[in-house]
């Protein structure tokens, strides 16, 4: 009887263990099935970072799917930088490897090189708008495809500034713009505004990233590839920089430093209460959201103005290009680099690229007259007419932006720390960084 | 009791077997990456102990250590006390104690992550309104500072893990010998007395097993750190899992963060330690 029993347990536990595997296996049958299934079918995974357009992307690659039955698109979206990183990290250490993702500046470049195949013979690469390659250019090869265009500056209430007889046009330098911003603060009271601007010393990306990188594109000649070649930073515009921190905080409602972007975009600005916010144009979603007739008509663009440069333009650059694994199969790297071609080059693709999207595009050949937004416009036109300086802070050393310059302008605006000292440890940390 | 035959080891291979792959495997494989320059896509060449040589001088790592270790202690205290004066209370002669218990315990069904926005919303909008209408300066910019974001932090852990280590009090409350309360009583001693030395005592066990969850809690702390303070102002309240986190995700420096993870779990291993040896010794046996 006690043998029977010890037998039984045996069996279970034997069973569960089988189970267990039998679990794994099937798993991996399943994967490798579908990939093998059909033979003319190709299966390209493709694993991306924007969470903001998941929905009509999907819709459009199901189009792309109609027309080439062979193809079978697969997509994965993780959202938000920091998170895709890693996510993207432990697709490839897993084994599982996507056959298009995303990358970021030219740090990430370095990173993935080895995995990155040569774009440069793509139709999407003919057409790219110049100077949108540069940062993921390496020794005349194209490794990456830009998603699209982005730009930001001072996002401005126009119905408020003609309340206050202020002509935006006249605003060029900062003598200009502090004169504007005084005349708002007086009139404080009859516009119902809270405060002038809604300055988000939280979000370390819109000081340290965004900000910095108007103060510090013209010291690196505009380009991306100078400021990450760099050993050092100079700051030679520490001064300009400090008196739009300075006027931003002032007359911003307090206390700056843990306002954020949903506090400064959707809750001050939206709804009225402050005049002026530094933001871009993605933050047309967020507005359009509260108040669609403000974020279609009442809103408009200008570039922060530089101390000692002239007609600063509006920061323009590419946030995120397509790169192909070119450890993929030969058959799946040609289908991908076709799928991309199609989305940018073709005519479906470039009005689902416009329309559904709504991206600004970073490719010759759309109809930009269908861009609607105001913040849009304003950055394709500077775009075309070249007024633009360029997005250098993607060739920062990895974290100093956010987590050195963005925290110390933190420790500053919470008067713990001089401006002084802000820049000199930004210097240093630079170089610290680079030496290595 | 039955030898350690086949069958035991047959039982004990499934839980041994994903205790190997999921915790033990990982570990070696970080404590192994340590040593090298990995970058998270390649494994980068053996530096030996360099790793290790540059964290005891990055003053944001002792920082987060050192502000780890206070927040920890604050914690750990308060909710102890907190989570004993809930038992207390709710084992008493109260009425509606089987509702209280529940409302007490029901923060700790939500996870930290949403608890630190809901908390955010609280501490800057709620604390700056009444403060507006009650004229207390105090309860403006929470947050934004230094101080108010570590008594944040330290009132979000406290509300949300009370409750939890009270459920721990009131089993070993209940299961108190009333006899040898009745004894007590009978002898005369106060309820003060009482309390200090037969009650006490004989919860020992309780404040382990307390002790030990919130120490470990309090000291991993993450998911409630991102989401109230984010480390804001400046850096100044992230904790050592943030910063061990951003070291690796923001700066790429794969293997510097996995160097730290390493001291990181020394240390928390070695406190923990510490701490169940010694209070195991105040403990009585019944």
């Amino acid at each position: 009887m006690k043998d029977l029993k010890f037998s039984k347990g045996l069996v279970a536990s034997l069973m569960l263990s089988a189970a267990v595997l039998a679990g794994c296996n099937s798993g991996e049958e399943n994967a490798s099935g579908s990939e093998g299934g059909g033979e003319e079918e190709v299966t390209v995974d493709i694993f991306q970072f924007k969470v903001e357009f998941k929905d009509q992307f999907e819709d459009v690659v199901a189009l792309y799917e109609e027309e080439n039955p062979n193809v079978n698109i697969e997509i994965t979206t993780v959202g938000g930088g920091e998170d895709y990183g890693a996510a993207l990290r432990s697709r490839f250490a897993s084994g599982n490897e996507p056959a298009i993702f995303n990358i970021g500046g030219p740090q990430d470049v370095a990173d993935w090189k080895d995995n990155l195949s040569d774009l440069t013979d793509t139709a999407a690469a003919g057409a790219a708008l110049d100077g949108t390659l540069d940062g993921v250019t390496v020794e005349s090869e194209v490794l990456g495809l830009p998603y699209n265009q982005e730009g930001y500056g001072f996002i401005y209430n126009t119905r408020l500034f003609e309340e206050a007889g202020i002509d935006p046009a006249s605003i060029t330098d900062f003598a200009s713009l502090e004169e504007a911003v005084k005349t708002l603060d007086s009139k404080k009271e009859e516009l119902g505004l809270e405060s002038v601007f809604a300055f988000p010393g939280k979000e370390t990306w819109v000081t340290g990233l965004h900000l910095s990188n108007t103060f510090l594109a013209p010291e690196f000649d505009n380009n991306v590839l100078t400021a990450f070649d760099a050993k050092t930073v100079d700051f030679k515009y520490a001064d300009g920089f400090k008196k739009i921190v300075d006027l931003q905080n002032e007359y911003s409602k307090q206390p700056t430093v843990s306002l954020d972007y949903s506090q400064q975009v959707e809750e001050l600005f939206s709804l009225e209460r402050v005049a002026i916010i530094q933001q871009g144009n993605w933050a047309y979603g967020s507005i359009a959201g509260i108040d669609p007739e403000l974020a279609d008509n009442g809103v408009g663009l200008m570039p922060i103005p530089v101390e000692g440069i002239e007609n600063a333009g509006l920061p323009v650059g590419v946030p995120m290009y397509w790169g192909v694994n070119k450890k993929a199969d030969e058959n799946v790297v040609k289908e991908s680099k076709e799928f991309l071609d199609w989305l940018y080059t073709s005519d479906a693709g470039k009005t689902a690229v416009l329309e559904d999207f709504k991206f600004i595009p970073a490719y010759e050949g759309y109809d930009t007259s269908k861009i609607s937004d105001p913040m849009s416009k304003a950055i394709y036109d500077a775009s075309e007419s070249g007024n633009t300086i360029g997005w250098v802070f993607m060739g920062y050393p990895t974290g100093w932006g956010q987590d050195e310059l963005g925290a110390n302008i933190q420790k500053y605006l919470s008067e713990e720390a001089s401006w002084e000292e802000v820049i000199d440890s930004a210097k240093k940390a630079w170089e610290t960084d680079r030496a290595k | 009791m039955r030898t350690k035959d086949l069958s035991y080891w047959l039982f004990l291979a499934p839980v041994l077997l994903a205790l190997t792959l999921v915790v033990i495997v990982p570990m070696l494989l970080g404590v192994y990456y340590s040593f090298t320059t990995w970058n998270g896509i390649d494994t980068g060449e053996f530096v030996g102990f360099q790793n290790y040589i540059d964290l005891f001088n990055d003053q944001r790592f002792m920082d987060s250590l050192w502000f780890t270790t206070k927040f920890s202690i604050v914690s750990v205290i308060l909710i102890n006390l907190i989570g004993l004066s809930l038992a207390l209370l709710v084992t008493g002669r109260v009425r509606s104690s089987k509702l209280l218990r529940t409302t007490f315990f029901m923060p700790n069904l939500i996870g930290g992550l949403i608890l630190g926005f809901i908390w955010q919303f609280i501490f800057i909008k709620v604390f700056a309104s009444v403060g507006e209408i009650i004229g207390m300066e105090s309860l403006q910019g929470w947050l934004s500072t230094t101080d108010t974001g570590f008594w944040g932090l330290v009132i979000l852990m406290s509300w949300q893990m009370a409750g939890y280590i009270m459920v721990i009090y009131i089993a070993y409350l209940e299961g108190m010998p009333k006899e040898l309360l009745e004894a007590s009583e009978i002898d005369g001693a106060s309820s003060f007395q009482r309390f200090r030395y037969v009650v006490f005592p004989l919860v020992a066990p309780a404040f382990t097993v307390s002790m030990f969850l919130t120490l470990s809690n309090t000291f991993k702390l993450y998911d409630q750190n991102l989401s109230l303070t984010g480390g804001g102002p400046y850096n100044s309240t992230e904790m050592v899992a943030m910063e061990i986190f951003k070291t690796a995700f923001m700066q790429n420096a794969f293997a510097y963060a996995q160097a730290k993870a390493v001291i990181f779990f020394v240390i928390v291993a070695i406190i923990a330690l510490v701490q169940v040896y010694l209070n195991k010794r105040k403990e009585v046996e019944m």
